[in-house]
This record gives C-alpha cells, structure tokens and sequence, in this order.
C-alpha cells in the first residue's frame, strides 16, 4: 500500500483489490483503499480489470446458450408416471391383502353370523346402523356402502383442499358428514324423561321414541317408537313396539319388545318375548325358561344361560355358556365350558369351541351330536400357515407404514423423533392406550357424541398399528442412521418393521414385545399431535448484520448485463 | 429479435413462490412440478458451468430435484427459496466432484502458498478485453474442479463467501484465495486457448 511522501510507491496486491471489489474489508480498510487507488493509477487500473474480469465471468456464465435438455424436460413428468405405477403397485398389492384378509378372517365370521340369523348385514352394521339411532339409515348396512361414504368424503376433502386451508376443509367435510347422520336421528318424533326414578306407568303409552336416563328405571306402560334407556337399574314390563337399546347396569325384561334388544349391561334377564333378535354384552346373560325370541341370539358375556325358547341360531362367546332350552337353529359357542342340560332341544348341529370337553345331559336331545374343537392356545410354529400368514402381515405392515408416509411425511419424521423422547412417549403411551377406549366408549353413550365416539375408537385402533410402524422406523434408524429423505427413511422403515414384527413373534416374551412397541410408539404419536396443536413460538428475526460498503466500486450488486 | 438479457434466479424482481412451495411441501405434485419448470432451467445452466460434462450436468440436476422432495421439509420460509436451492446444489455438485478427486491435492497445496503479487494490470485488462463469454465458457471447462466450482458459486450463484466456505469446507478467510487462485487459472486457460487459436489460424 501506498505511502505518501515514499520514494518508491508501494502497490495493493491483487488479493486486496479483489477482497476490496467483492466488498469483503472492514470500513476502514476500504477507505484506505479508496483513498490509495485516487492517487495510484496503477492500483485503479487494476481495479477497473478485475472489475471487468468479474462482469466478463458473471455475463460468461448467465448466457443462457443451452436449452434444458428433452430429457430435462420430460424428468418430471416421467417421475410422475412412475410414482403413479408405483402407486399402483401399491393399491393392487393392498387389494390382494385385503382380500386375503376378508377371505380369511371375515366371511368365515360372516358365514357364522348368518348361519345365526344375521344374514345380509354384519356385526358392524348390527351395532352401529340397526340400533335405534339409526333408523333412517336402514338401508346403509353393508360395509361396502360405508366404504363408499368415506371415500365421498375423502374426494370432498381432497376437493376442498385445494381451495381451503387444509383444517378448515377437514372440520367442514367432518361437519357435513355429521350433520348428514344427525338429521335422520333428530327427523324421527322423540321423548325424553331422566331422573333419579323413572316409571312409565301401566295405562301410559308413547307414542313416539323414548329416551329415559336415571338410577332407577321401569317401564310399564307401552312405547310405540324405540326404548333407549341409559340407568342402573332397568326393568321393561311393559310393551315396546320397536327396539330396546340399553346401557345399564342390569336389566330385566319381563314385558314384550316386538323389535330387537340390544343391550350393554352388567346383568341382562329377558322372560319376556323378544320379536326379532337379542345381541347382549354382559357380565351375566340369562334367557329365561318363559322368554321367547323369535330370531337369533347373539352373546358375549362371562357367563350366559339360554334356558327360554329361541326360533333361530345361536352365536355365544364366553366363560361359561349352559343351554336348557329349546334352540330352532343352530348354536355356535366359543367358551371356557359348555353344559348342555337334560330339557334343551337343539334343532341344528352345534359346533363348540372350548378349553373343556362339553358337558351333555343324556335327556338332551339334539339333531347330532355336539362337535367338539379344542382351543389351542398361542401361534402353531408348525404350520405352513402361520409363516405365510405373517409374511402378509408383514408387507400389509410395511404398506401400511409406507401410504402413511407418503400422506403424512413430517408428522411420521416428528413421531419418530419424539419416540425417542422415551420416558414422555411412554407415560402418554399409557394414558393413550387405556383412557382413549374408555373416553370413546363413554362418548358412544350419548347420542351426539356416538359418531365421535366410534370414530375415535377407529382412529385409536389405526394408531396401534401405526405405533408398530413408527417403533420400526426408529429401530432402523438406530441401525442404518437417521435420514430425512423420503425413500431412505421408508428404507428404514422397512427394516425395523421386519425386526419388530419378528421380535414380536418369539414366543411367551413376543406378546410383552409388542405391549410395549404399541404403547411407546401410541406415547410418540400422541407426543407429536400435541405438539403439533402447542402455539409456536415467535421466531426472533436476526437483523442483517451491517457490512460497511466500500466506495467508487458497483461489484456484489446486481451487475449490468 | 431481442433476446432475453441473462439474469440470476435470485435477482432484484424475481417473486419467491412461496405458494408452490407450500403446496409442494404439502405433497402437492402439480405445486412440485410447477417449482420444477421454474427452476430446474437455472439448476441445469448451474450444474452445466459446475461440472466437467454435460451428462454429469443432466445427471446433477435430477439427483439434485430427487434431493429437494426430500429436503423441501427443511426449507426455512423466511429465506430466499433460491439460495437455498443454490446451495444444496452446490453442495450435491462439489460432493461429486470431490469424490472423484479431481485435481483436489493439487489445488490445496496452491490455495496455501499463494504469493502476494501485484500484476500488471494494462496486460490483465487486454485479455479481459478481447474474449467474449464464449471462449470464457470453453476456458471454464479446462479449470480444476475447486476453481471452477469457487468461481461458478460466487458469479453464477451469487453465494456468499461464507457459503462457498461451507460448501467448499474451506475456511472463510481462504475463500479470497481460492478464487483468485481460480481467476489466475481461467486466465492461463484463456491464454492457452488464444495460443492455441494463434497457432490453428498460423
């Protein structure tokens, strides 16, 4: 650098010039230079070339001299076709899964509730569409037409999104499905009575559905709509011309009902006559030697007795079932003990399953003789069966896991971060899994709060096997390290899928195994939805920090071309 | 006609998408594709000046927009989307470079001992003067891997030195260096290619 009064100037070197130029010296420095090159025409020069060598450079390379290549062009779209061949993959591999899983697990149960009398619906119909809310939805009784309303709303969701913010698309398609399932409900004429006691006397009639919550409950008189009662204790005496849904505590049905019972109780004794059909959960189940059904009964309860006369099938699960009875179908029974009494008939074959060989009373008498399967316990290692059985399992897993991913890429990424968090997702773990099942079925009591309540319990039985999938991924993360791109992490998923699943397999520790993945990675989910719905906060703008620009230089602004 | 003057992507006037941006974060592949016609021109013309060949180049930018669907969830809105896609292509780009070793032991022991010169500058201006961006580009392509990496991050990309030490992992106080060491080489690549111009044409 110059020196004034200096015989011999002194030059900036080219480094200076090019850090002075690029705006890279402190203020003082740059006003040093600045000062220098006015008197040093040599220096100036230099300036003035490196400053033209970098327009030269920058012009050099913005000249836009190649098109993107076809190939270039076309990558997008192609990527695009390919993930759609994937997803078609994808899709088909879920039908042949699905399909596996309906032939192999539900018509087997399907063909056993019809051959109880339920035929055309299934179980998920019987509990949700038949009941007496839903009486205007008689016809919505196949699975498949559920089905089909979750995808409408799915394509209304997938519509709006685009239009809307995403939440306020959910709430509203939510919004209208509910309010397309309440109208029916709040259309049919409906009364109410709660107290502490209430009693429809003898001479009343309703003429319309009734509703009764209370401690003590009996009915007397006559409801010519639904009886749907929610109390302590509960006795029907009276005449029901529809159907009877009860939430109680015990209930007796000495009276008539001319639709279908079903009840959720402690303790349940119909003497009485039944129209149609019975389902009941409950600790007790007595049909009593006066009762009458004229359908089918179905079962499940710690102990049942079915001492009364039943037109039709009967399907019973449970600790001990004893059939005193006359049965005009068949009788399927999956219990600890079976005791058939000397004064049951049973007109069809009955087909038991059981830890106990069945007790059966030489006076009994029925169309053949019982037949006897002997529950076994735990996965048999040495069947084919099983190992195929689990390497479905294993790709629906992996499936699963992978169309979660695809929808939900940051939620997944935040659930496996948060699984590591282990004594947070562990503690919520055990708050999710036991007080979700309960909260649900205590929604499901009121009317409003059963479509939330069953949806809950959906979403919270979806969650289990997302936990799975979520405890592999951080397994395979632990194994192949962390990753934040898509096919990687999926990669990883799949591995740590495989070794849960196998973990999960070994016997007597496996069931313990998979306890704690579900409730460690249920703990994650929860973690990351909560998180998800905290208020963020605020995040601190940094200020550009304040670099002193040098004069009599254009360089690092936007360059003429 | 009047053909469209060159400019950056990040330039003064250039809106950030950040509609398409939210939407393809979101998994919207239409708002993807959208990001994708609008930067992948720019990515490629990147990756063409950064890397030896053109088919290293087209290879660049796929991997690189592969890259981004996974990386989009890391995008910090309050900066600029193409300086951000600027730098994990530089990164993606010196990555390749750097695994094939190219001329890398070389340039480093250069970067150190780097002399002080002050050079005489009316024979710099006359060669800047006399080459067009043509001869700049072929000179380009004769360039180390470093040096021509320094010099497309800084004049292409407009990235800062402290990016093009983090993509580069060199220091910040030699990235200076780094780029006049590229300059001289350019320079010689540009004499050779005169010199060989001189002796086709003698």
């Amino acid at each position: 650098m110059s020196e004034p009064g200096d015989d011999k100037v002194k030059h900036l070197d080219e480094m200076t010039c090019l850090l002075y130029l690029e705006r890279q010296l402190d203020h003082a420095r740059g006003l040093e230079i600045s000062a220098h090159t006015q008197e040093c025409e040599s220096c100036r020069t230099l300036l003035r070339a490196l400053e033209r060598e970098t327009r030269l450079l920058t012009r050099a390379m913005l000249e836009d001299t190649e098109p993107l290549p076809s190939r270039l062009a076309q990558f997008h779209e192609a990527a695009r076709r390919s993930m759609q061949w994937i997803w078609g993959l994808a899709f088909g591999m879920a039908a042949t899964g699905v399909y596996a899983l309906y032939t192999g697990y539900i018509q087997p149960w399907q063909q056993q509730l019809e051959q109880a009398g339920f035929s055309g619906t299934n179980l998920l119909g019987l509990l949700i569409f038949q009941s007496p809310f839903w009486k205007g939805w008689q016809s919505m009784v196949t699975l498949l037409e559920i089905l089909a309303l979750a995808t409408l709303g799915g394509l209304g969701f997938m519509f709006l999104r685009r239009r809307l913010r995403r939440g306020s698309a959910l709430a509203l398609v939510f919004a209208g499905l509910c309010a397309a399932m309440l109208i029916p409900a709040q259309a049919s004429a409906t009364e109410l009575r709660k107290g502490d006691r209430v009693t429809i006397a003898k001479d009343e009639v309703i003429h319309s559905d009734l509703y009764v919550a209370g401690g003590r409950i009996r009915v007397d008189g006559t409801v010519e709509g639904d009886l749907v009662v929610a109390g302590g204790d509960v006795e029907v005496a009276g005449h029901v011309l529809g159907d009877m849904l009860s939430a109680s505590g015990s209930v007796r049905v000495p009276g008539q009902v001319d639709g279908s019972i079903r009840g959720y109780a402690g303790n349940i004794t119909i003497k009485g006559q039944v129209g149609r059909n019975v389902m009941t959960f409950g600790g007790d189940v007595n049909i009593d030697r006066d009762a009458t059904i004229g359908g089918s009964i179905t079962s499940f309860s710690g102990r049942a007795s079915f001492d009364g006369h039943v037109q039709r099938d009967v399907l019973a699960m449970g600790g001990q079932v004893n059939i005193g009875g006359n049965i005009g179908g068949s009788a399927k029974i999956r219990a600890d003990e079976l005791n058939i009494d000397s004064s049951a008939q049973i007109a069809g074959p009955v087909n038991y399953q059981g830890n106990k060989p069945p007790q059966v009373s030489e006076q009994a008498k029925l169309a053949s003789p019982v037949r006897f399967e002997k529950v076994k316990h735990g996965p048999d290692y040495s069947n084919l069966h099983y190992y195929i059985w689990q390497v479905i399992w294993l790709a629906a897993f992996i499936l699963y896991g992978l169309v979660l991913f695809s929808l939900m890429p940051k939620f997944a990424q935040e659930a496996v971060h948060y699984a590591e968090q282990y004594g947070a997702a562990a503690g919520l773990g055990v708050l999710v899994l036991f007080g979700v099942p309960i909260a649900a079925c205590i929604a499901c009591i009121t009317v409003v709060g059963l479509f939330i309540g069953i949806s809950t319990l959906f979403v919270w039985y979806a969650s289990l096997y997302f936990a799975q999938v979520i405890i592999g991924t951080v397994v395979g993360q632990w194994l192949m390290g962390r990753t934040s791109e898509f096919w990687p992490f999926i990669g990883r998923m799949a591995v740590g899928v495989i070794i849960v699943r196998l973990c999960t397999t070994i016997p007597h520790v496996g069931g313990w195994v998979k306890f704690v993945v579900i409730l460690w990675g249920i703990g994650a989910i929860s973690l990351a939805i909560f998180r998800r719905f905290q208020p963020a906060a605020a995040t601190a703008q940094m200020p550009p920090s304040a670099q002193p620009l040098p004069p009599n230089t254009t360089i690092g602004g936007p360059l003429p071309a | 006609m009047e053909t469209e003057k060159p400019r950056r992507m990040s330039a003064p006037g250039t809106t950030e998408p950040t509609g398409a941006i939210a939407r393809a974060r979101a998994g919207d592949a239409e708002a993807w594709g959208e990001l994708y016609r609008e930067y992948a021109p720019a990515i490629f013309r990147f990756c063409r000046r950064a890397m030896p060949t053109r088919e290293d180049a087209e290879d660049a930018t796929m991997e690189i927009f592969m890259k981004l669907k996974g990386k989009l969830s890391q995008y910090d809105t309050t900066r600029s989307f193409s300086a951000w896609l600027y730098k994990v292509a530089a990164n993606h780009c010196w990555d390749i470079l750097r695994r094939r070793r190219i001329r890398q032991d070389k340039e480093t022991e250069d970067v150190e001992n780097l002399p002080l010169e002050h050079p005489e500058p009316t024979q710099l201006e006359k060669l800047i003067e006399q080459r067009s961006g043509e001869e700049v580009r072929r000179a380009l392509e004769k360039m180390g891997a470093r040096a021509r990496m320094a010099l497309v991050m800084r004049y292409y990309s407009d990235m800062t030195y402290d990016e093009i030490a983090d993509a580069l992992g060199v220091r910040r106080a030699f990235v200076g260096v780094v780029l006049l060491r590229a300059r001289h080489e350019l320079r010689q690549a540009l004499e050779g290619n005169a010199a060989i111009a001189a002796g086709g044409a003698s």
